[in-house]
């Protein structure tokens, strides 16, 4: 908050933070070697580095395959490799970093903004959210400060960031909120289904992370991840899903 | 935490969310959609209208003014933020009224009363602040002793305001608590209607005794 009326400071190669933030909305990394990053995230670079798709590099190292198990996030994702100075942010948003030790944590997919290859990414069971296991630094983007709160805890999807080392979330459904809603639409009250009926229900120990909640932004790989979860549908209750989402999309034209 | 009737408790966790705690003798509403998590056992229900009597329900239906809140009930602690637009806590100490609009309540206190109402005199002038600031003929009122949280985008100040006028950009207009006037003033020129003019057409005129609330940033939501 402080030093915003101050002019503002110049950096150089040197002078650049060394992994830290330069401000709450920008971070440096220092590089040498390689980083995960998102595709977008890189707002400038000092020195001898190049990006390169994950995809690209997956068929020719292996290690890359090991470390990043994701095939629906895979695209989002470049391989930062060289030396310098590396400068990150997103939209503005607050930017973090967090460092695991031998530790496993579960963050929205959309927020996730880059990791050392230290640490291991795989898909979580939750749509839309990533784990991240093993040991390193990771930055993630949120929509002001991030808070921590401690289970038992419910959580709303939208403002949900992610949560460590807590057995996952159950889903839980405001009865209350149900009924009433119900009520109403009986009485013909236009009622939308946007509400707080569902929440995510942590109970055990360790720490949820959460964010104001934000415009949900339209995330590319969710439509992939979903269409993926359709193998369990019997063709006849696939061709069923299509017209009603058909019909879904002419609703909202109309 | 001995927060008797209804005295504030309101915990400003950063600059976008509220911690707000609940208990059967003080419940909260709420926007609809602003509950970003909580602990205990809370529960939450929808309402619809405001006020009370024609001039709530009956506003509430012809202005837009009927901004989907719900009730938050039980014991427990909520946080509330929405879409990361930035949160103002204000205590009301029964004294004056707070005047804002409806969308810019993230979260008040049960026990403060909330009415609809025409702003300012009505007539030609209202329709014409209404229909140029896009804010609506109506505005909420909220009046009695508790704590509120208002949206705002990029942060609010306040000015206090003791007898003298001060002009505010209507996108820029909060609210306001106390015993105010709020004017409409046009100068529109053939400048403006060919959109060569300064964009600084109309501002709103706040005269009286009270604060006004202004964000630092001429964006609505």
């Amino acid at each position: 908050m402080e030093s915003s009326t101050t002019s503002p400071t110049t950096f150089g190669p040197h002078t650049l933070p060394a992994n830290d933030n330069i401000n709450p909305y920008a971070f440096s990394v220092d590089l040498d070697g390689q980083w995960f990053i998102t595709k977008g995230a890189m707002i400038a670079y000092y020195g001898d580095i190049r990006f390169e798709a994950v995809t690209a590099f997956a068929s020719q190292q292996a290690w890359v395959a090991a470390r990043f198990s994701s095939p629906v996030y895979i695209h989002d994702w470049v391989i930062a490799e060289g030396h310098g100075k590396l400068v990150l942010g997103d939209r503005g948003f607050d930017i973090n970093s967090y460092t695991l030790e031998d530790g496993n944590l579960v963050i929205k997919a959309n927020n996730l903004l880059a990791f050392e290859p230290t640490l291991e990414l795989k898909q979580s069971i939750v749509p839309g959210f990533v784990t991240l296991i093993g040991s390193g630094t990771f930055l993630a983007s949120s929509n002001g400060p991030v808070i921590f709160v401690e289970p038992p805890f419910r959580a709303d999807p939208e403002a949900l960031l992610g949560w460590a080392d807590v057995p996952s979330p159950s889903v839980h459904h405001d009865a209350a909120w149900m009924a009433q809603s119900f009520a109403t639409a009986v009485q013909g009250m236009v009622g939308r289904a946007s509400g707080e009926e569902r929440q995510y229900d942590f109970t055990g120990a360790g720490t949820i992370l959460l964010q104001s909640s934000e415009v949900v932004r339209h995330d590319p790989s969710l439509a992939r991840l979903v269409e993926s979860q359709t193998d369990l549908l019997s063709p006849s209750q696939a061709g069923a899903l299509g017209r009603k989402l058909l019909a879904r999309e002419q609703a909202a034209k109309s | 935490m001995s927060s008797m009737g209804t005295t504030g408790s309101f915990e400003q966790v950063n600059s976008k969310v509220v911690r707000v705690p609940v208990s059967p003798a003080q419940p909260v509403l709420a926007r609809r959609g602003a509950m970003l998590g909580y602990s205990g056992q809370v529960t939450f229900r929808p309402v619809f209208g405001q006020g009370h009597g024609v001039g709530g329900v009956v506003g509430a239906a012809m202005s837009g003014e009927s901004n989907p809140m719900m009730a938050t009930e039980g014991e427990g602690s909520v946080l509330y933020g929405y879409r990361g637009l930035h949160v103002t806590v204000l205590q009301l100490d029964g004294s004056a009224s707070l005047t804002c609009e409806a969308d810019r309540l993230l979260v008040h206190s049960a026990h403060l009363q909330s009415s609809v109402e025409f702003i300012g005199q009505g007539g030609v002038r209202a329709a014409v602040r209404g229909a140029v600031t896009g804010q609506g003929l109506f505005t909420t009122r909220l009046h009695g002793t508790g704590p509120v949280a208002l949206l705002s985008h990029g942060g609010t100040f306040a000015m206090p305001i003791d007898g003298e006028t001060v002009g505010v950009d209507p996108q820029a207009y909060v609210g306001h608590v106390g015993a105010l006037q709020v004017e409409l003033s046009a100068k529109v020129g053939w400048r403006d209607a060919v959109g060569r003019g300064s964009g600084e057409a109309f501002q709103l005129h706040v005269s009286g005794h009270g604060t006004v609330y202004v964000q630092a940033s001429e964006k609505k939501f």
